[in-house]
């Protein structure tokens, strides 16, 4: 990949300026259709991947390992390696479930949610969220499976027929959750995977190689481009889009139900399904523009994922902070105007008790760390993005710290509290947990399409080549004056290559 | 692109030729006017006949009052939203939920008939009011601090203070736009809307909580201004269509607002009765599920009698029927068929408000009465009246907002 060289500026365009009447530019640097291709085929054909990719997925491989070694170790000694007990019998393993599946959030919502809204922004971005969604997701899922402790009847949690006649019990939001996080994943997995199916087949078409033809012929399921096939893709796409957005809904609520249907203080409230969906948004919204930067920065993605996507991306970590914020607080003074001692104890106890530490990570990560974003110069800064994304990261996990730790540790009998400590273990499967989902992240930057191609090429301007002869029709095609002009003299100096 | 189809004017013809409602539009508001104020004197007169110190009326006002505010509320944040999301498919509609939020003034001086009597010692609306619950309600003394009469109305001036701001701020400078031009107007409606959205927030859910969720001082609910949010929305949507197809059905901005324009006005309809929904059942089913006497009291008294019926009314007319039907695509671009739907969820939100608040005026029977029609159309005659007053003096869209062209040209792709 390092041997072709890219012809168009690398360089920061900035395209976040608000001009009333018309639309920022969403490709940037002159790029035209073909150069999308290029420029996105250009890691997945590289006869071998850069240096940088290497040391990375060695790292995340190690990771991944360390992760298995705890798991095995877990199994083969008992939940007794981890610092769960009563009363804290929710630790880590429930704080990370719910953090990565927090985590995979965001993909679907910018595929789904924003697609409904017409944001076509999403389209330079949505496929890599996508994948980071199920990557996400999968590590979700061990944690639950692996806290069962007996893991050799885990399938158990499944509803299957049985001649003991033993069933889950249906009543217990733990059995929703299975049902709705099994869905949410195969739904996405399928969003996904359709949406790549006209990339794939354009890697198939640019195939160097035969087994690489093969492979991506095999993966693409013949598809040729035709108009049929488009009008089927396209209904197809808006369906899965209909039926993911409430999914999106409905996974973190289900996640949220299995705190809130408890009677414990701090757990039981009824703002907690759409508090835990906008924490969700906004903890994945902060992954995807982590994972953005470092993508467009190694990869060469600048024109692709410019500065005016991050800056959405930024507006809505913005709100969707608000939004957390405002249930942190509804919380408060509902807890004191509830007149329930123990409900008001349990807040105070999260301020000002032994888990204050965290308490107050989770406001200065969450709450006030966002507020940065309120001025321009703050959402069109690489680094304050990059700086403020990773606090909300680190802010969120210790948010679901916060609400399974502090209120279990605190039960209603105070002869029984205690202080939850993890032990190596637990800091060490979590860590480990990263090494899973950068080895997948890795492995799909390095062979999938990490750009949705044909998307982003429906909303460049060459798409509408005839533009100027119409009134300007709102869309991102060639309503910026200058915009074709610039990109001739581009391909001028370039020689005319297209 | 269907070139050449329809005949929509261009921004310019509409800047040159702006339309107005004229003098028809006069004649309405006068006429809802009266029709408002005799509702009023009406109900007044029938909640004076029951000797009951007014507290029906108080009541039934109050669920007439909430309604029509609601609806005020939800356009003010529709015009809110616009600007923050940087809207340009819907700048033809704009207007008409900018005029709604304009009544907010007036919906200041309609909440005097509820406080005026409050202010003069009634306990009628709220019981935690009564001198001798403030000394013996353990509950009540805890909130003290929150609930007494001097906090209640210093909090209800802020709302409407907020209210009132940002109604005539994002009005204002919208107007001014028609008559200046330019794009500076619209950066300034754009810079402000993200703050303006903070203010909304905190001072719609504070007001949910003082003025309906505090009829049961007892209870609480941490979702609840979500929930009245939700509800406001849906009918701000419902008025919203409501008012295009009336206009349209006039003779007005015949070929401004299209059928692409109901498609997207039906798709957040829709979506806010889902949400209206989601909230609803996120507060109802972990009440239910965590089975606390202090949370579920308040459920109790919605199920239990003649209430219960109620309740299953409203699951069925504001969600599961309407859910399926507005799914279709077919109805959300008819404008005819898309006024049915937004009649029927205007009456779903008002049964819900009556949900929320009749109860605690008579848990036990359902206190149905002609005091809650002539209230409903008190209220809303002049609040409809001052609204199509505001309606009639300026252009029906913004005539000059600088998206106008992508609006008018817009379509659902």
């Amino acid at each position: 990949m390092a041997t072709e060289r890219l012809e168009f500026p690398s360089t920061e365009v900035l395209n976040t300026a608000d001009k009333p009447g018309q639309r920022p530019r969403l490709i940037t640097g002159g790029l035209g259709l073909h150069d999308i291709t290029r420029v996105v085929s250009r890691l997945s054909e590289a006869p071998a991947p850069p240096r940088g990719w290497w040391i990375l997925f060695l790292a995340s491989v190690g990771l991944l390992i360390l992760l298995f070694a705890m798991i095995g170790y877990l199994i083969f000694t008992g939940v007794g390696v981890w610092g769960v007990n009563t009363p804290v019998s929710w630790g880590f393993a429930i704080v990370n479930f719910v953090f990565w599946v927090g985590i995979g959030h965001a993909g679907t919502l910018i595929s789904a949610i924003l697609f409904l809204f017409r944001q076509k922004w999403r389209t330079s971005i949505n496929r890599f969220a996508e994948a980071m969604t199920i990557f996400a997701v999968m590590c979700a899922g061990i944690f639950p499976a692996i806290h069962v402790g007996r893991i050799w009847v885990v399938h158990w949690l499944f509803p299957l027929p049985n001649q003991m006649h033993l069933w889950p019990n249906f009543r217990s939001p733990l059995l929703w959750d299975v049902f709705a996080v099994g869905t949410y994943f195969t739904v996405s997995l399928l969003f996904w995977y359709m949406g790549m199916i006209p990339d794939l087949a354009t890697f198939r078409d640019r195939a160097p190689g035969k087994i690489r033809r093969v492979i991506f012929g095999l993966l693409a399921l013949g598809w040729r481009g035709s108009n049929r096939q488009w009008l089927n893709y396209e209904k197809a796409y808006l369906l899965l889009a209909g039926l993911a957005t409430p999914l999106v809904l409905s996974v973190h609520s289900v996640v949220s139900f299995d705190f809130a249907t408890s009677q414990l203080p701090g757990w039981h409230t009824s703002i907690f399904p759409p508090y835990f969906v906008a924490g969700a948004i906004f903890g994945g919204f902060a992954m995807v523009v982590t994972l953005a930067i470092l993508a467009r920065q190694v990869l060469g993605l600048r024109n692709i994922i410019t500065l005016h996507h991050l800056e959405n991306m930024a507006k809505v970590i913005l709100a969707t902070g608000m939004m957390v914020g405002y249930a942190y607080g509804m919380e408060f003074f509902t807890a004191w105007y509830s007149g329930n001692p123990t409900e008001a104890f349990t807040f105070v106890n999260r301020a000002l008790g032994p888990y204050a530490w965290a308490y107050w990570i989770m406001i200065g990560c969450n709450v006030v760390a966002p507020q940065v974003f309120w001025f321009k110069k703050a959402r069109n800064s690489i680094w304050l993005l990059f700086i403020v994304a990773m606090f909300v990261n680190v802010g969120m996990w210790f948010e679901r710290f916060v609400i399974v730790v502090t209120s279990l540790s605190r039960d209603f009998l105070p002869s029984s509290w205690s202080y939850y400590m993890p032990t190596s273990v637990d800091l060490l499967t979590l860590l480990g947990s990263f090494g899973l989902f950068f080895t997948l992240f890795l492995l799909f930057l390095r062979y999938a399409p990490v750009v949705a191609m044909a998307e982003v090429k429906s909303v460049m301007e060459d798409v509408h080549p005839h533009a100027e002869e119409h009134e300007p029709l709102g869309d991102y095609w060639g309503d910026e004056p200058g915009a074709h002009t610039e990109r001739e003299r581009l391909l001028r100096a370039n020689g005319g290559a297209q | 692109m269907s070139h050449g189809q329809r005949h929509s004017p261009t921004a310019e013809q509409l800047a040159a030729n702006r339309p107005l409602l004229g003098p028809r539009g006069r004649l309405l508001a006068v006429s809802a006017l009266v029709i408002g104020a005799v509702g009023l004197a009406a109900s007044y007169l029938l909640g004076n006949g029951q000797a009951d110190n007014l507290r029906h009326f108080y009541f039934a006002y109050l669920v007439a009052y909430c309604f029509w505010l609601s609806i005020a509320l939800g356009a003010l944040f529709y015009t809110l939203i616009h600007h923050l999301l940087r809207d340009t498919s819907s700048v033809v509609v704009r207007r008409i939920a900018e005029q709604l939020a304009g009544t907010l003034p007036f919906m200041a001086l309609l909440i005097l008939p509820i406080l005026i009597p409050i202010l003069s010692g009634s306990s009628e609306l709220y019981w935690w009011l009564d001198p001798v619950v403030r000394e013996s309600d353990a509950l009540i003394i805890h909130k003290s601090g929150y609930l007494n009469l001097g906090f209640f109305v210093a909090r209800l001036a802020v709302y409407f203070a907020v209210w009132i701001a940002l109604a005539g701020l994002f009005r204002g400078i919208s107007l001014r736009q028609d008559a200046t031009g330019g794009t500076a107007p619209t950066l300034q409606l754009w810079k402000y809307s993200a703050p303006a959205m903070l203010l909304f927030a905190v001072t719609t859910t504070f007001f949910a909580v003082d003025v309906i969720m505090a009829l049961d001082a007892h209870w609480f609910s941490t979702i609840f201004g979500v929930y009245f949010f939700a509800g406001c929305m849906v009918g701000a949507y419902g008025l919203l269509v409501l008012s295009s197809v009336l206009l349209q059905a006039g003779g007005y901005l015949r070929a401004v607002i299209t059928p692409e324009h109901y498609h997207d006005l039906g798709k957040l309809l829709f979506a806010f009765l889902f949400f209206w929904g989601y909230i609803a059942f996120s507060q109802f089913m972990l009440y239910w599920y965590g089975n606390i006497p202090e949370e579920t009291g308040w459920y109790l008294r919605r199920f239990s009698g003649d209430w219960l019926g109620w309740s299953v009314a409203l699951l069925f007319l504001h969600l599961l029927i309407p859910f399926p039907i507005m799914l279709s695509r077919f109805i959300k671009r008819r404008r005819k068929l898309l006024a049915v739907m937004a009649v029927w969820l205007l009456i779903a939100h008002w049964l819900d408000l009556y949900w929320l608040i009749m109860p605690e005026y008579n848990a036990a029977a359902l206190p149905l009465s002609l005091l809650d029609l002539t209230c409903l159309v008190g209220v809303g005659g002049l609040m409809l009246g001052v609204y199509i007053w505001l309606a009639g003096g300026q252009a029906l869209v913004p005539v000059r907002d600088p998206n106008l062209t992508e609006s008018l040209n817009f379509e659902n792709v």
